[in-house]
């Protein structure tokens, strides 16, 4: 856990192994380890040389802060009574412990993953020794030495290329994705501003309306106090002449002018409202239409996006957030920009008012706002946790409603509604309590600081009456009051909206990258610079040393070997788990290669373009998908010119029809969500006739009829294989009878090719082959004999 | 269970190598298809092994001080002999680490694609040595600090920054929010995962201060 810079472990280390007889400049690559064998933190240094691998091993040091991914952020800001790594000691060698292997004896090194530590484990002379142990943080930079060593064992030289950094060189946070390497605290806030910004373009007329009506709503706001309190009290009912005169009335009409003084309160109030509901339409049009177009780039995006992308995210989750996301941006933007100006100008022109009037209270009131201002900020957020609280509750009640409504056929079948019944007790009490937290919250909130509030006003007031009494201030009389005190309640808009504007500015600009961060993310499946086009395939296909792995440690192929030639039809058998399914993946290209090469026709898939390889290449997959519409937009799904007689003409050739037509609607019956429900095979046969209707020249099927009959599957194989002519197919299937049209079978084992051939050629290597051929023909026997 | 336990003809635990080195490196198209006698007898023989096979996959097997020998093989691991199988390598699994992580311990063999050889149904029922050396593979491989303090627990971004002491000492760490990063185990017992799913666990909410548990509100 000693940071390390270019992969440099602390100076004593290299002392340490130069007493072993090993020079610094002959490291090849180091790593580090953190665990002993009694499941201590410990440090341990491992150093490869082209000879030797060293391990050595410090002793326990569980007095000391480890620190794990990403929190070296923290670590700055917490200056607790720790020892931090670099305020220690120099490591003691003393009681270090050290194990050289020769690389040449060493006949494999590999990593075993457990549940919190790791295992390096290398095996010579037959045994397996248990070289060394770490946690998760370290199996990156361990893998990469078990990468590199398994390459020099082959002859080449180990690349041990340096990793991305993965931290902000400005504040040190981590990157949330380490591929985009976008600092949310330092990135450019006003970039994205005014990205966002481009959105609201099209209803720039809008905005300056919106913008021009919330300047006057502010001005009369500030005039309103004024009429009501100066104006009515002081001059009017106070029948000033000068006040009469000046507004060009005879002295003595102080009815007229009490009159105008009522109808222009009346005007007042009435702009106020009618701009209110302009600012109401105006606002809704603009929201819809921001939000909708930046759901249409987002969903624009989405579809390009590998199935990666959305692995690494929940898809439900990401959905509820984009949405989400959208409306927070639009609302700061609708809701909070707009008033930024207006908020800040009525602020100042009404503490200027303020003084103006009477600059002792004026006074009161400026010493009061940052006390008010501050309690805000204060107590705010600790609501916000609750509300949290809140959303998680909700949201755990919602999953749970969902499971039971889409598994309420498991509930039923298992009796089990009344357990359902008390976990959804459980959880609306959560909900419950989550809910009494936040009102009890919100009332504490409103005493604090609804008191405090009332405190200073009545500090204002007290002050204002002892003004008026004492006489002092001659400007004070009731009227100036009354003013006053709406002038310090006008305050109070502004104040709220500055103490929650800091906050709701940064979640918005957050919520507006991570949309961005959609809109702009690279698909890591990436169409070529220039992608070569395939107009008239073959359809031959080759695996080149193809290895592949979901998780960078655990391949799930390694180093597959395979030729299938164009209009063959090869089958593909093996065990549940063996990689038959990502092989045909990564054929059409769902995730990319990590070693090797897949090529069609001799060009490599990466440079085609994805268009023709989309085209060309055509899966029904292990999973069926029914969207929402018609049997027959189902069917025409990759092929939309397709007219009737071809739709009619696939689901024909995938045994589909008989069954579409005893549906009332045919070929327009609705299925997929909200329509009608079909079986397994009923939806098998649907995806094959989709498959048939695109007309591809490499026809993939994984699994495509095991859910189908063997009568139908039958009917199904003659079409294919009717079909199959000049187009290459590759079958996945486990019953091996759906095989024996295949021109040759190819069998797949934990992720390697282990055997292929014809059906004789396998049955007489009797191997993996044979045995399944035997397990399946004479299944009904065996099952009789271990009966007996 | 009848007769067919152990050392099957030829094969013997070589079949399915027991010892790890049949499982790994080779495999290769010519692997299996090299030994066994001529093709009439090897069907025959392939069929009492399958069902051999299917036998041993439902076969459950307890393991106690009678029936099976642990030893330390001094490189780190176990060995493991029952009856006349002798396993140079084996893998200790807990079946429910959360809900009795002393009972149901399944004994494996180390291939990849490993194999039960049989269960130890409670630490109890073994004796301390044995118990002992079990122990100490479990502690290895559930290796999980249990919080005993939470000094402080910042988020901002998307993660959040945890800085606890645990009965490992303290340590920093970061979790992805809005995640399932945090996993209730039971209403009082939490399980935390970092972003490289390290391990934390939390026995008991109800143990820690009412400062600290204000701190896990974020997440409860
Ligand atoms: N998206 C994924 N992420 C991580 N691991 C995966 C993913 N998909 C598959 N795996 C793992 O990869 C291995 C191979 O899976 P694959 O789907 O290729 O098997 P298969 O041969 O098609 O099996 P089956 O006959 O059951 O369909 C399995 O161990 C599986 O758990
Ligand atoms: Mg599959």
């Amino acid at each position: 856990m000693v940071k390390m810079e270019n992969n440099k472990l602390p100076r004593q280390v290299y002392t340490f192994l130069k007493e072993k007889g090993i020079r610094e400049q002959d490291v090849l690559y180091t790593a580090q380890t953190d665990l002993n064998a009694e499941g201590e933190f410990a440090d341990g240094y491992l150093v490869l040389t082209k000879d030797v691998l060293g391990i050595i091993q410090a002793p326990a040091a569980e007095d000391r802060v480890h620190s794990f991914r990403g929190s070296s952020l923290l670590k700055a800001e917490l200056t607790e009574d720790t020892v931090y790594e670099e305020d220690a000691q120099e490591p003691d060698r003393e009681e270090w412990s050290a194990q050289f292997v020769e690389i040449d004896r060493l006949e494999r090194l590999w990593i075993e993953n457990g549940v919190g530590c790791n295992l390096l484990v290398g095996k010579w002379e037959d045994r397996e020794h248990c070289l060394t142990m770490f946690t998760h943080l370290q199996k990156r930079s361990l893998a990469k030495l078990t990468r590199g060593i398994e390459q020099m064992k082959r002859g080449g030289s180990p690349d041990f290329d340096a990793e991305a950094d993965e931290y902000c060189p400005k504040c040190g946070r981590m990157y949330p994705d380490r591929a985009r390497r976008v600092c949310p605290n330092c990135m450019d806030k006003h970039n994205v501003f005014f990205r966002v910004f481009r959105y609201f373009k099209p209803y720039r007329v809008n905005f300056v309306i919106m913008m021009a009506t919330i300047a006057v709503t502010a001005l009369l706001n500030l005039i309103w106090p004024y009429l009501n309190g100066n104006i009515l009290y002081n001059k009017v009912l106070a029948k000033d002449p000068e006040f009469l005169s000046g507004i060009g009335l005879k002295p003595d009409s102080f009815v007229t002018a009490l009159l105008m003084l009522v109808l222009a309160m009346v005007a007042t109030k009435l702009v106020l409202l009618l701009f209110g509901i302009l600012q109401g339409v105006l606002t809704a049009r603009m929201v819809i239409g921001v939000v909708r177009d930046l759901k249409k780039d987002i969903f624009r995006k989405m579809g390009q996006l590998s199935i990666s992308f959305y692995r690494s995210r929940q898809t439900g989750g990401l959905m509820t957030r984009v949405l989400s996301d959208a409306n927070r941006i639009t609302g700061f933007f609708v809701d909070d920009a707009p008033f930024f100006l207006v908020h800040a100008l009525t602020m100042v022109a009404t503490i200027v008012v303020m003084f103006a009037m009477n600059p002792w209270m004026a006074l009161i009131a400026v010493v009061m706002l940052p006390i008010l201002f501050g309690l805000n900020r204060y107590l705010r957020p600790r609501i916000w946790v609750m509300f949290g609280r809140r959303h998680r509750a909700e949201r755990s009640m919602n999953s749970l409603i969902n499971d039971n409504l889409t598994g309420s056929r498991v509930v039923k079948s298992f009796g089990q509604e009344k357990k359902e019944i008390q976990r959804f007790e459980g959880s609306s009490r959560r909900l419950k309590e989550a809910e009494i937290a936040i009102s009890y919250r919100q009332n504490w909130f409103q005493l604090v600081y609804g008191g405090a509030r009332e405190l200073a006003s009545m500090a204002i007031w007290a002050l204002g009456v002892y003004f008026i009494m004492s006489g002092s201030g001659e400007e004070m009389q009731l009227g100036t009051l009354i003013t006053f005190v709406g002038y310090v309640g006008q305050l109070q808009g502004p104040m709220n909206f500055f103490a929650r504007i800091p906050n709701r500015w940064a979640d918005s600009m957050n919520s507006a990258q991570r949309i961005f961060e959609i809109i702009d993310a690279v698909p890591e499946v990436l169409e070529a610079q220039k992608p070569r086009r395939l107009e008239q395939p073959e359809g031959d296909i080759e695996l080149d040393n193809v290895t592949f792995g979901y998780e960078v440690n655990r391949p799930v192929l390694k180093d597959v070997n395979l030729h299938i030639p164009a209009g063959s039809m090869v089958g593909i058998v093996g065990r549940s788990g063996a990689g038959k399914t990502t092989l045909v993946n990564l054929i059409s290209r769902m995730y990319d290669v990590q070693e090797g090469e897949i090529r069609i026709d001799g060009i490599p898939i990466r440079e085609l373009s994805f268009n023709d390889l989309r085209r060309n290449v055509a899966m029904v997959s292990q999973e069926t998908y029914i969207f929402m519409g018609t049997v027959a937009e189902n069917i025409a799904y990759a092929n939309q010119g397709a007219d009737l007689k071809e739709i009619m003409r696939a689901a024909k050739l995938a045994g589909a029809h008989e069954f579409i037509m005893r549906m009332p609607d045919g070929y327009d019956t609705r299925i997929g969500s909200s329509g009608r429900e079909l079986s397994g095979g009923e939806r098998q046969r649907i995806s094959i006739a989709r498959a048939i209707l695109a007309n591809p020249k490499i026809l993939i099927l994984d699994e495509a009829t095991a859910s189908v009959d063997t009568e139908t599957e039958r009917v199904i194989q003659k079409a294919l294989n009717y079909l199959v002519q000049g187009r290459t197919t590759i079958s996945i299937a486990h019953r091996l009878s759906t095989l024996r049209d295949a021109d040759y079978l190819v069998v797949i084992d934990h992720g390697k090719v282990t055997e292929q051939g014809t059906h004789q050629e396998l049955f007489a290597l009797k191997g993996t082959y044979y045995k399944l051929q035997e397990l399946q023909t004479k299944a009904l026997q065996l099952k009789g004999e271990i009966g007996g | 269970m009848s007769g067919t336990g152990v050392g099957h003809g030829p094969e013997g635990p070589g079949g399915h190598g027991p010892g790890g080195p049949g499982g790994r490196g080779q495999g290769g198209p010519k692997g299996p298809g090299g030994r066994g006698p001529g093709a009439g007898e090897f069907e025959d023989f392939q069929l009492s092994q399958m069902e051999k096979e299917t036998e041993e996959m439902l076969r459950v097997r307890y393991l106690n001080d009678e029936n099976a020998v642990f030893e330390r093989t001094g490189t780190g691991f176990l060995s493991l002999r029952v009856g006349e199988e002798f396993y140079p390598r084996v893998v200790v699994v807990r079946m429910f680490p959360f809900s009795d992580k002393d009972e149901f311990i399944s004994i494996r063999t180390a291939e990849e694609r490993s194999r039960e050889i049989g269960i130890v149904e409670k630490m109890s029922q073994v004796s301390g040595e044995t118990a002992r050396m079990l122990e100490e593979q479990l502690t290895l491989r559930y290796f999980t600090p249990v919080i005993e303090k939470i000094i402080k627990i910042k988020d901002e971004y998307g993660f959040a920054y945890w800085n606890v002491v645990t009965d490992h000492g303290a340590c920093n760490f970061t979790i992805r929010m809005g995640g399932n990063s945090v996993i209730h185990l039971s209403d009082v017992r939490i399980l935390i995962m970092d972003i490289d799913e390290n391990r934390f666990e939390i026995p008991d909410i109800n143990r820690l201060t009412p400062a600290e548990r204000k701190k896990l509100d974020l997440f409860l």
